[in-house]
């Protein structure tokens, strides 16, 4: 299940395979960064804002 | 030094596509006098790991503030009528309650970047408005008038969210030239 493994065909994943990963991912990604005017509205809070302050 | 914490070697699972995630507060949006002006590119995902780093930490639509736009679309293609790949294109809208659209902003959102989609290379991206009464998601794809594409898209996206109510399909166009755009196909 998942990706094609030859690299020429489309990466196809199911939704069941995509939702195996959901619980293991829950930091931030590396350079993730919001302007300051949108993050209380889009962030949930409590998230690790271990990114750059302003 | 051995105390210095390493990275464990570790692949992620590449998405065929980059997707974007952007965001229009209605905060910021009645600051500014042109509409799409405030709409800002958050973040690009390339893997499935990534995805889910920024899925789990930004807000569901039902948290979303009344007004919101969020939007995910393929890297480079901006969600705006005038970007040129969605200049002839048009979009595909599901409607659901205040506070009922968040399994069908997930699961739009993993059959577009799992490509679960029959004519993947037609889609543009989603965009979810929440507003007061309701949260619309649409799916925005490239070529309106190719309707036999339409069609497949807008069947397997109801089968995807268990949707059972007719869905419309309008065309960027008609959009552009009236409010209230009718629907060119029906599925």
């Amino acid at each position: 299940n998942g990706a094609d493994g030859n690299g020429l065909t489309t990466k196809k994943y199911s939704r069941d395979f995509l939702l195996k990963f959901a619980a293991q991912c829950t930091h931030l990604p590396e350079g993730f960064k919001v302007p300051s005017d949108i993050d209380g509205a889009l962030l949930v809070s409590g998230v690790d804002l271990l990114r750059e302050s302003y | 030094a051995a105390s210095k914490p390493m990275k464990a070697p570790y692949s992620k699972h590449p998405l065929e596509y980059s997707w974007t995630f952007w965001f229009d507060s209605p905060s910021a949006k009645y600051k500014q006098a042109a509409w799409g002006s405030n709409i800002r590119p958050v973040h690009t995902v390339s893997s499935v790991e990534d995805f889910w780093s920024v899925y789990n930490n930004v807000h569901q639509p039902s948290k979303l503030v009344v007004g919101a736009d969020f939007h995910c679309f393929k890297n480079k293609i901006e969600p705006k009528w005038e970007d040129p790949v969605c200049a002839n294109g048009g979009k595909w809208t599901v409607c659901f309650a205040r506070g009922k659209s968040d399994i069908g902003w997930l699961y739009t959102l993993l059959a577009m970047i799992g490509e679960q989609f029959g004519c993947g290379d037609e889609i543009c991206g989603a965009v979810v408005n929440v507003r007061a009464r309701q949260e619309k998601i649409s799916l925005w794809t490239k070529n309106a008038a190719n309707e036999a594409s339409q069609l497949i898209i807008g069947k397997q996206w109801k089968e995807f969210l268990e949707y059972n109510d007719a869905i419309g399909f309008i065309f960027h166009e008609d959009a552009m030239k009236d409010r209230v755009a009718k629907n060119r196909y029906t599925v």
